[in-house]
């Protein structure tokens, strides 16, 4: 439900509102329980007056301020040039334009520079612009596009502050009250805002005031106020024109016909009259923005997950190229992690062709990181062997849900001479993985096993155990007596061996010099040994560890090491 | 750092093996004691204990051993195995590729590499990356290589006869080529 369906529900407010419906949530729309006003269209005209008679005299009355506690402080990032800049970066060297379909009709709706020098004005119809500048580049309008780039944008701007919020369409809010000491001011976190935003392609205009709505409105006007406190708000707020306030054309031209035409002027008005005439929801509107009556707004939520995908202008199959674009993902990526605080240890590269099937590829981090230039190694060992059967029409990166990152902050006090991260036996299997596959780096561990075979097993390195534990397991358990010698080559199998007179042959034949040490073992597992082991030596003087298997009825004598 | 063999020590220049330096034994075959040979000075290598990074120091990696290193003989000779890296690249570029990459990233100690193939140019790549990361490069060789002019700073030769094994001392920077014998106290199995 929503408070426009059901204005009596304001009306008496005494009347209790079952309360199933009234905490029913509301996803979209700001949150407006504590509203003591109406907020719905048309006004209830009865309910206003009661409201209003408590407030009689101009609209300029200050009224108790009942906003919230806690001073909150919103900056806002208008995008005035959004639906051009949405649809790619902006050449500036050429005259464009973006049309949008109004009853049929086709009409230009934005023009860049070039194009309005040309004489191109909003409102024109598409031929007439046409027929004016020849060689315009005419787009339509895509809102969606806009909505993923204004999307793309508040996921930016959450690192500067945890409250984004998508205020319209062109509109982003952001609350910084809590992020000035990290950004070192207004003006500096304002400067980086607008660096970012540029560097991005979008032209903002930035207004930071106490009021959500204020420094909408600031903002839209292209005043690019710093107002941190209410107190100084309503001078600046009075000289704004009313066209930046979004109001009805209708509402705006009777205004005009009055004579009023500012912010200020209407500020002057009796509040009762000015509700009945145009409104309940302007006066709120007013109240809301110089702070009089609270404002909530829902934050911004982008997905836990990042995922992002990046179309090509055209077919491409220049590596260099693809690795770039991969690379700003990457950056995407860390910017996304960065304002979660998250780390991931998974991410995944799809590679889309036009007819051939998609190449994935997927980077495994032995520790999780966030840093995309850690990424852009292992993706550029990886890429020099990756085949990709033909050009990439769009890359597509994902990661897996990330895991929150523990800061080594501990550290710092006790270990002054501790290595950066990056120096670590972890990043150094981790580069070896990403080129010849996640099996060909191994650890070993000894296993308290009489059989040779299984005295050891190969471990994982980045579970490898600290030195010192593995000392003192490896002295009491020692399975094999130091006394007994083995061999530093041990063979994947046993190697069968020629015999000539029950004698071992290897490369001629051999000098049993040291044995047998017999091995009966595991029969309890249908794997038992029974064999007697020998050193022997070959004619070239080599040191061979070889055993003559008794559970066979002939003797057979097999190698199994070689003593390095 | 001394090899663990006064006989041996007394030929090398700052008696023993050279180190953040690359190290060539040629070999006939397998088994002719190379590994024993170098047993003692890895075995310190790997327990030599560095206060600030225990974790990221002091590794052993073995790049494309021809056979299993058997565990059980590395504890008996004082091998730290959790140390211990084996590497198993597919063909011998790769080879290369992960010794590099093992020497120059600072974490090992000594990388020992077997390799039918080492142009001068490899040898001169692995000398350098033996040099920044402070590691020791050990490649083994066959015999055929004795011709090839390498950058290494010591060159062996391993043959095994009869009566033990003989070292040639191909190349040794800072000091003189010789040849020695019976340096491996007793058998070469023990």
């Amino acid at each position: 439900m929503s408070t426009a369906d059901k204005p009596s529900a304001v009306l008496r407010a005494a009347t209790p509102t079952p309360p199933a419906i009234k905490h029913a949530p509301e996803p979209r729309k700001p949150v407006q329980q504590s509203l003591a006003l109406p907020v719905s269209e048309p006004a209830p005209l009865q309910a206003l007056d009661v409201a209003l008679t408590e407030h009689a005299g101009t609209l300029s009355r200050r009224m108790p301020v009942r906003a919230a506690t806690k001073a909150r402080l919103w900056l806002c990032i208008d995008l005035p040039a959004l639906p051009l800049e949405a649809l790619g970066k902006p050449q500036r060297s050429t005259a464009r334009a973006v049309f949008a379909e109004e009853q049929g009709i086709r009409r230009v709706m934005l023009a860049n520079e070039k194009a309005t020098a040309a004489g191109i004005r909003v409102g024109l119809s598409v031929n007439a612009a046409l027929s004016l500048l020849p060689d315009l580049q005419l787009e339509m309008r895509d809102m969606n596009e806009e909505k993923r780039a204004l999307k793309r944008l508040a996921c930016w701007a959450e690192q500067f502050t945890s409250f984004v919020c998508i205020e319209s369409t062109t509109t982003l809010l952001l609350e910084i009250a809590g992020s000035l000491r990290l950004f070192e001011g207004m003006a500096a976190l304002r400067r980086r805002i607008t660096r970012g935003c540029d560097e991005q392609g979008f032209t903002a205009q930035l207004a930071i005031a106490p009021t959500p709505l204020a420094s909408r409105w600031f903002a839209r006007a292209g005043r690019e106020v710093c107002i941190d406190d209410t107190v100084h708000l309503n001078r600046p707020l009075s000289a704004l024109p009313l066209h930046c306030l979004d109001w009805p054309d209708a509402v705006i031209e009777s205004l005009g016909g009055m004579g009023i035409t500012c912010v200020g002027d209407c500020l002057r008005l009796p509040r009762a009259g000015f509700a009945r005439r145009f409104g309940a929801t302007h006066l709120l509107q007013l109240d809301r923005a110089l702070g009089r009556l609270p404002d909530p707004r829902v934050s911004y939520r982008s997905a836990e997950r990042f995922c992002a995908l990046q179309d090509l202008d055209e077919e491409q199959d220049d590596r260099e190229l693809l690795l770039q674009v991969c690379r700003q993902l990457l950056h995407e990526l860390e910017q996304f992690l960065l304002s979660r605080q998250m780390q991931v240890q998974r991410v995944q590269f799809s590679f889309f062709h036009l007819r051939a099937a998609t190449t994935h590829r997927v980077l495994r981090s032995v520790q999780a990181g966030r840093s995309a230039e850690h990424w852009f190694e292992l993706l550029d060992i990886q890429f020099d062997r990756m085949v990709l059967p033909e050009a990439v029409i769009s890359i597509r990166l994902r990661a897996e849900v990330g895991q929150l990152s523990s800061t080594a902050t501990g550290r710092l006090l006790f270990d002054a001479s501790t290595k950066p991260r990056d120096g670590s036996i972890a990043c150094l299997v981790e580069r070896l993985n990403a080129r010849m596959g996640d099996a060909c780096v191994r650890g070993v561990a000894t296993v308290a096993e009489h059989r040779p075979q299984y005295a050891w097993h190969p471990v994982s390195v980045s579970d490898a155990t600290p030195r010192r534990t593995v000392a003192m397991t490896c002295d009491n358990e020692q399975p094999l007596s130091l006394k007994l010698r083995r061999p530093l080559w041990m063979l994947k199998e046993p190697e069968r061996l020629a015999s000539e007179d029950s004698r071992p042959l290897y490369q001629g034949a051999l000098t049993l010099l040291d044995g047998p040490e017999r091995l009966e073992s595991g029969w309890w597992d249908e794997d038992g040994i029974a064999r007697d082991y020998f050193i022997a030596l070959t004619v070239n003087g080599v040191h061979l560890w070889i055993y003559q298997d008794r559970s066979e009825k002939k003797v057979s004598w097999y190698l199994h090491g070689i003593f390095g | 750092m001394p090899s663990g063999y006064p006989g041996l020590d007394r030929h090398l220049p700052g008696g023993g093996w050279p180190q953040h330096a690359l190290t060539e034994i040629l070999l006939e075959h397998y088994g002719a004691g190379e590994l024993k040979l170098l047993m003692p000075a890895l075995a310190r290598l790997s327990q030599s204990d560095h206060d600030h990074d225990p974790e990221s120091t002091g590794w052993l990696a073995w790049i494309a051993p021809p056979f299993q290193p058997y565990p059980p003989a590395l504890v008996q000779w004082g091998v730290e195995l959790s140390r211990v890296l084996i590497v198993r690249p597919r063909d011998a570029q790769e080879v290369l590729w992960a010794a590099e990459q093992a020497l120059s990233s600072g974490n090992c100690a000594a990388v020992l590499l077997w390799s039918e193939v080492l142009s001068v140019a490899a040898s001169r790549r692995l000398q350098l990356a033996a040099e920044k990361g402070g590691s020791w490069a050990i490649a083994f060789r066959p015999l055929s290589a004795r011709s090839q002019s390498s950058a290494a700073a010591l060159r062996i030769l391993l043959s095994t006869g009869r009566d033990g094994t003989e070292f040639s001392i191909l190349k040794n920077r800072g000091s003189r080529p010789a040849t020695l014998r019976n340096i491996l106290h007793g058998d070469a199995a023990s």
